[in-house]
């Protein structure tokens, strides 16, 4: 098997799974009670979370655990309107976002606020004049992904952040960091309020959390009872916790020689995919290299990784929440449908290894002579 | 250009003929405190720290709870020494920083140099007035621009952030700390690690009176005093016989009194058996009955070494002001009763008398009782403790 879609979700590593299958047995306590085995997995809880806080050089109390990213972006942005709704109900997103993003703000419209999209330049980068634009009075909220799950383009978070609070020191700026943390270094203090899932980087599915700084205040969207946190009450679940924690140290370790690598792995396929005459590499300067976007022209993408599966490579077309779709991601980079409509979307990990490579780059050459001949 | 980190030492140019044991243990303490890679090189001027570029951030957060440090300062290095490559790197170290006054000062330690210090500053000087929007201040700039030319790189570094001054930990001996969940105790340690004294602590626990969350406060506190005091160890008391013997044959206004000297006993025993010259305390004057100056005498009467209270002449707000700044203060205000409060007379006495103290004690055998909590002590090191998890997490 060669695994070529590490951005959509990764598979969990022996050490994480060792601590999910240590905490689901020896912490049976709920983290909620005063008996002993609550204390226990209390004090588990407690460690986890400061280990967490402390890799990311932020606060305990900065971090709500969700079931992933999705549900951080809901509490985020829902969130944040539901608490400023009073001083604005303005809020900008990129074009460039994760499709849930797109659909918490279809929500927020159908309630009354009104939504608008900054632009961005033709390497992905947002324009910044255009968001300067575009910040109001009664804007209350920015929200800009790290990195675009489908082009890998990065985002200068702090110069947006500085944009921003310059136009209008109000308004608060969120970032989904999903596809960016473990990848590359991110600092969370560039943002108000962020938004994490574990299983992009080598963690559990059903497990994520919301960074909220704590200069800031929002309104819960989940009520219920339970001391360890104001925004997701409930009972903690602990093995994914501290498999998150766990996931996080570990995708931290080593995160720049790690990222030399996958840069060098990136380097070969783009070489040897740029000499295919209908393969348009959809890679600016801003791309890191964990996401590497292309489009073949000739070929229908859904058509190409059927053909891929028999020699069991597994990749994507555009990002995994949102295939069979148009890449909005490349229509706002690019505005060429057709190119958006054939894209391809490898992504790679420090797990990949050079064989791999070089065998999916036989393999491709392989299907894509098999698939222009039936064409 | 190399990130290079520079420490100002504190208090300890004032140290004369023993100041390298001081920077001895100031190396050594970062030494242990810092996980990571590092090269440390030291003169009596300054100290100077090379980690990779990802783990200044890290590395600067660990120098801020270490003492013996009066400013830290992020410096960089170039081995170019041409006076184009200065001008270029002094630019760019001020690109970033905002200041409307400054002025540039110029160490020449290669005197073969071609330019003198006052030369490199007054050209410096210009060269920044001509690119940033600022004026010259040499009383009262708001930063400072240094260079250092030496033989083999050009040194520069502009304001740093304050250390913790004090003392590095460990240079003025050792001391026990008789920590409780309150929020003095903390405070007084800290004070007492401040001045160079390696603390370890002790706390009297009372079960199932008090709760293994009151324990768990404790070990919660002493875990932020070994940020500043590394490899604490916490001995943990278990006072519960005592505490008994005494409610049920003492008086009940002398209570306090002769809990707190049966607390001293078993403390100077602890001190003494780990060589620790003091014990420390949160007393502070007249907060509470055991805390009069008739009763601090008639409690101390019991021990033969001396009992350091920094916080006696503190009131309460200042050393909450304190508590907040070091972070223990949340955790000291959390609701879990500690032996000193669960049972609390109504009228405790606040002049008791010595002979009352001699004569009450008679009625419990307190020497084989503290014997007992003394053999049956838990020791808890604070690092290690720290560490439980480490292998799920």
């Amino acid at each position: 098997m060669i695994y070529l879609d590490y951005s959509a979700t990764t598979p969990v590593s022996y050490e994480v799974f060792d601590t999910i299958s240590k905490v689901t047995k020896e912490f049976v306590g709920n983290a909620n009670s005063i008996n002993a085995l609550g204390r226990k997995s209390a004090n588990l809880l407690e460690s986890a979370t400061k280990q967490i806080a402390d890799i990311l050089n932020i606060n305990v109390s900065e971090i709500t655990y969700t079931s992933g990213a999705t549900e951080a972006n809901n509490m985020a942005l829902i969130g944040v309107a539901m608490k400023y709704h009073k001083m604005g109900k303005h809020i900008i997103v990129s074009k460039l976002e994760h499709p849930s993003i797109y659909a918490i703000c279809d929500y927020l419209k159908s309630i009354g606020f009104s939504i608008d999209y900054v632009n961005n330049d033709s390497e992905g980068l947002i324009d910044f004049d255009d968001l300067k634009g575009k910040i109001r009075e009664d804007t209350i909220l920015v929200s800009i992904c790290a990195v675009n799950s489908e082009t890998g383009v990065r985002q200068p978070l702090k110069m947006i952040r500085q944009i921003i609070k310059k136009e209008n020191a109000k308004t608060l700026l969120h970032s989904d960091m999903t596809q960016a943390i473990g990848k590359v270094p991110v600092n969370f203090h560039d943002v108000d309020l962020a938004s994490m899932s574990a299983h992009k980087i080598f963690g559990p599915k059903g497990i994520g959390f919301l960074y909220k700084s704590s200069m800031v205040n929002i309104a819960p969207i989940l009520y219920g009872s339970g001391k360890t946190n104001a925004l997701n009450p409930g009972t903690p679940p602990l093995p994914l916790i501290a498999a998150l924690s766990k996931a996080l140290r570990l995708a931290l370790n080593d995160l720049e020689k790690k990222e030399r690598f996958v840069n060098l792995l990136n380097e070969k396929v783009v070489n040897n995919l740029s000499k295919y005459p209908n393969i348009l590499i959809n890679k600016t300067k801003y791309s890191i290299p964990h996401i590497l976007n292309i489009s073949i022209m000739d070929i229908m993408p859904e058509v190409f990784i059927n053909a891929l599966d028999k020699y069991e490579v597994y990749l994507s077309t555009n990002t995994a929440c949102s295939s069979g779709e148009v890449s909005h991601s490349i229509m706002a980079i690019y505005d060429d449908l057709k190119r958006a409509k054939h894209t391809l979307r490898i992504s790679l990990s420090y797990a990949t290894t050079t064989d791999e490579i070089n065998k999916f780059l036989n393999i491709f050459s392989e299907v894509y002579d098999s698939l222009k001949i039936v064409k | 250009m190399e990130k290079i980190i520079i420490l100002k030492y504190a208090e300890l140019s004032t140290k004369k003929a023993n100041i390298n044991f001081f920077l001895k243990t100031l190396k050594n303490n970062i030494d242990s405190s810092l996980m990571w890679d590092h090269t440390i090189n030291y003169d009596r001027g300054r100290m100077f720290i090379i980690v990779s570029e990802d783990n200044i951030d890290k590395t600067i957060d660990v120098l801020s709870y270490i003492f013996g440090i009066h400013e830290i300062v992020i410096g960089f290095i170039d081995e170019d020494r041409d006076f184009n490559t200065i001008t270029k790197n002094v630019l760019d170290l001020i690109k970033t920083q905002e200041f409307k006054t400054f002025k540039v000062e110029t160490k020449r330690s290669d005197k073969d140099y071609p330019l003198d210090s006052m030369e490199v500053s007054k050209t410096l000087g210009g060269i920044i007035l001509k690119n940033k929007e600022c004026k010259v201040d040499v009383h009262n700039p708001e930063i400072t621009i240094h260079i250092e030319i030496r033989k083999d790189a050009i040194l520069y570094y502009t304001n740093g952030i304050p250390g913790l001054g004090g003392y590095p930990v460990g240079t003025l001996g050792k001391g026990l700390l008789m920590l409780s969940g309150g929020i003095d105790s903390p405070v007084a340690g800290y004070l007492t690690i401040k001045r160079g004294v390696k603390l370890s602590a002790l706390y009297f626990e009372s079960p199932p009176h008090t709760s293994e969350e009151a324990k768990n406060k404790v070990i919660k506190l002493a875990r932020i005093l070994s940020k500043y005091n590394p490899n604490m160890t916490l001995y943990v008391i278990n006072f519960t016989k005592i505490q008994e013997a005494i409610l049920r044959n003492i008086p009940y206004e002398y209570l306090i009194t002769i809990m707190r000297r049966m607390m001293y006993r078993i403390a100077e025993r602890i001190a003494k058996s780990e060589n620790s010259k003091i014990i420390v305390n949160g007393e502070s004057i007249g907060q509470v009955a055991s805390q009069t100056l008739t009763s601090m005498s008639v409690i101390n009467n019991v021990v033969d070494m001396p009992v350091i209270r920094p916080v006696a002449c503190f009131d309460k707000l200042e050393i909450i002001d304190i508590a907040k700044k070091i972070k223990t203060f949340d955790i000291s205000t959390l609701p879990y009763e500690d032996c000193c409060t669960v049972f609390v007379p109504e009228h405790p006495v606040i002049n008791p008398e010595l002979s009352k103290c001699l004569e009450y004690e008679k009625l419990i055998p307190y020497e084989e009782l503290i014997n007992e909590a003394i053999s049956k002590k838990q020791v808890i090191k604070i690092k290690e403790e720290e560490k439980q998890f480490e292998d799920i997490l």
